[in-house]
């Protein structure tokens, strides 16, 4: 599992995906940019295909796994953990 | 069942559910070896309108090890896409399909084949190259179902015309066939039942006869005929079957995307793909792994099964036969140590100098693959019992389209082996008994590839 800071996080994510892909997951890629607050998106808006997707793998260690294609990467990234769950309905872990 | 449904998870999956592995010299061309994969089982065969079909989401993998140490040094691979000619038609067909290219056909099939070279080493096994392997061949058609005399009137030609010859020498075939497997499901399942031995089950009923459910059921089969020279570690075609170099370890997978979002009608995947199912030797995961245990092992690799060793070595089954059949196999009952005889036969192949003239021993690293002796010929006279009934052309020397592996491991786990391993050991007397009792049609199998039969057309398939 790699292991890599937020920097590398968002260039390899963004240089993997690309804008189209990143704008599969709003909330994710805004939180992911450092941006406040995240905007729910209309749930039945059309998707393209192979999206990215991310997921919290463990809350606990800060760990979000992300998708791309056939390609898995797992990142420690705390603060978006947090922005996740918040987005998520759920409460933050300390 | 072989694996038909074999674990909670995939029981949900047929799709991508590895149903039997086969993997022998090719009788009628002992120069290649054919490795046939099964999936989609129990079909009934009037499954329409959207008749059975491989999955195009699914990842078909064929493993071979080459070198004894449970890892694949060649990997082939399958991909299918769907395509339909008329999207406006409830029908699967408009008329009659008589060829692959009918326009009548409506929704079809076709598939790629890729290989992956691998020098493996180290303890895991490599799947990062999985999906990105060598076409080999791509946009080759699959036969349709057989549906019936009006749709399909002459379904052995459309089968023919569906076997594709990649470079190589290599034969392709993917799709219906009759099914090859045969056993009392109805029995098995009913706390161990064989009809025949009704009156010696600690709930007797009186004597029946075995009965074949899988006889009129189809299953998708992919099918592959390779040259020896092709599959072999240093490219030799052997004749001494006492040679390590002749030995290849051989088992199926089935991987799906990590992720799937359902997106309305649409489903969006992503992520590399991750094994949801295996098959090696017959009735492992079935019959050997406990429940608790058998997704689990579904996703993990023959060199991973060392954890799995135990319940080999202590087969549920064989504990449960003098309690089901109770007076019937003290000797069995009384015999506590270590299966070494099945570990032989399910994990780590026969060593040489326990069956003469025969071995398909790969190492002591216990691992669930088929294990196929390529210099052994195909047999002038097969026998259906294999090695145990004196022909080491079959299985446990791989395993041929009409092997009778419910007998063979059913005698094997009621102790007709252990004397391999133990002289001392002497066999119930029922062990003789223990038996499939069961010999499938004609109509199963054929002599040519791919060997498994013309499937049942839908029509006539349950005939009242």
């Amino acid at each position: 599992m790699e292991r890599l800071n937020r920097r590398s996080f968002m260039k390899i994510a963004g240089a993997a995906t690309g804008a189209a892909a990143l704008a599969a997951a709003p909330p994710i890629a805004k939180a992911a940019m450092g941006e406040e607050g995240a905007e729910r998106t209309h749930p039945t808006a059309s998707v393209p295909e192979e999206p990215l997707v991310a997921y919290v793998r463990d809350a606990a260690r800060g760990e979000v796994t992300v998708t791309s294609g056939t390609a898995e990467h797992t990142y420690r990234d705390r603060v978006l953990v947090q922005r996740l769950l918040r987005a998520a309905g759920r409460k933050g872990v300390s | 069942m072989s694996s038909h449904r074999e674990a909670p998870s995939i029981s949900l999956d047929p799709a991508a559910d590895s149903a039997d592995v086969y993997a022998f010299v090719s009788p009628d061309d002992p120069t290649t070896v054919t490795i046939i994969s099964n999936y989609v089982p129990l079909q009934a065969p009037p499954g329409g309108p959207n008749f059975f079909e491989f999955g195009d989401d699914v990842l078909y993998s064929l493993f071979i090890d080459n070198d004894g140490d449970a890892l694949p040094e060649i990997t082939y691979q399958f991909r299918f896409g769907t395509t339909y000619q008329n999207p406006d038609t409830f029908l699967y067909n408009t008329g009659p399909i008589t060829s692959l290219t009918s326009t009548s056909w409506n929704k079809r099939q076709h598939y790629s084949v890729s290989v992956i070279h691998s020098k493996s080493k180290g303890k895991k096994q490599d799947h990062s190259h999985d999906g990105k392997g060598t076409v080999l061949g791509k946009q080759l058609a699959c036969p349709p179902c057989n549906v019936g005399p009006r749709s399909t009137p002459n379904y052995p030609a459309l089968a023919a015309a569906a076997v594709h010859t990649l470079p190589g020498g290599i034969s392709v075939f993917a799709d219906q066939r009759n099914d090859g497997f045969f056993v009392d499901l109805g029995a098995i399942f009913d706390l161990g039942d064989i009809r025949e031995l009704n009156t010696l089950h600690l709930i007797p009923s009186p004597t029946g006869t075995s009965v074949d459910p899988l006889k009129s059921m189809n299953i998708h089969t992919i099918a592959i005929k390779v040259p020896i020279s092709m599959l072999t570690k240093d490219g030799s075609v052997p004749t001494d079957p006492s040679q390590a170099v002749a030995v290849l370890g051989i088992w199926a997978g089935a991987s799906r995307r990590k992720v799937y979002v359902q997106e309305g009608h649409k489903k969006q995947k992503s992520g590399p793909w991750t094994q949801v199912s295996r098959l090696g030797n017959p009735l492992f995961n079935e019959v050997i792994v406990p429940i608790g245990d058998k997704d689990r092992w579904n996703v993990v690799d023959p060199i991973d099964d060392k954890g799995f060793a135990k319940y080999v070595k202590q087969p549920e089954l064989a504990k449960l036969l003098p309690v089901l059949y109770p007076g019937h196999f003290p000797n069995l009952a009384a015999f506590t140590a270590d299966r070494a005889d099945l570990e032989a036969i399910l994990l780590t192949g026969i060593p040489s100098g326990i069956v003469p003239g025969f071995q398909n021993f790969t190492s002591s690293k216990p691992a669930d693959m088929l294990r196929l002796n390529v210099a052994i010929p195909p047999a002038s006279n097969p026998n259906a019992l294999g090695v145990v009934g004196g022909d080491l052309a079959g299985f446990p020397n791989g395993r041929r389209v009409f092997d009778d592996v419910v007998s063979i491991e059913l005698k094997a786990v009621a102790g007709a082996t252990i004397p391999l391993v133990a002289p001392s050991f002497t066999p119930d007397a029922a062990v003789g008994a223990v038996s499939s009792y069961l010999t499938p049609g004609n109509d199963r199998y054929q002599s040519t590839f791919p060997y498994l039969g013309q499937p049942h057309d839908g029509y006539d398939t349950p005939s009242s």
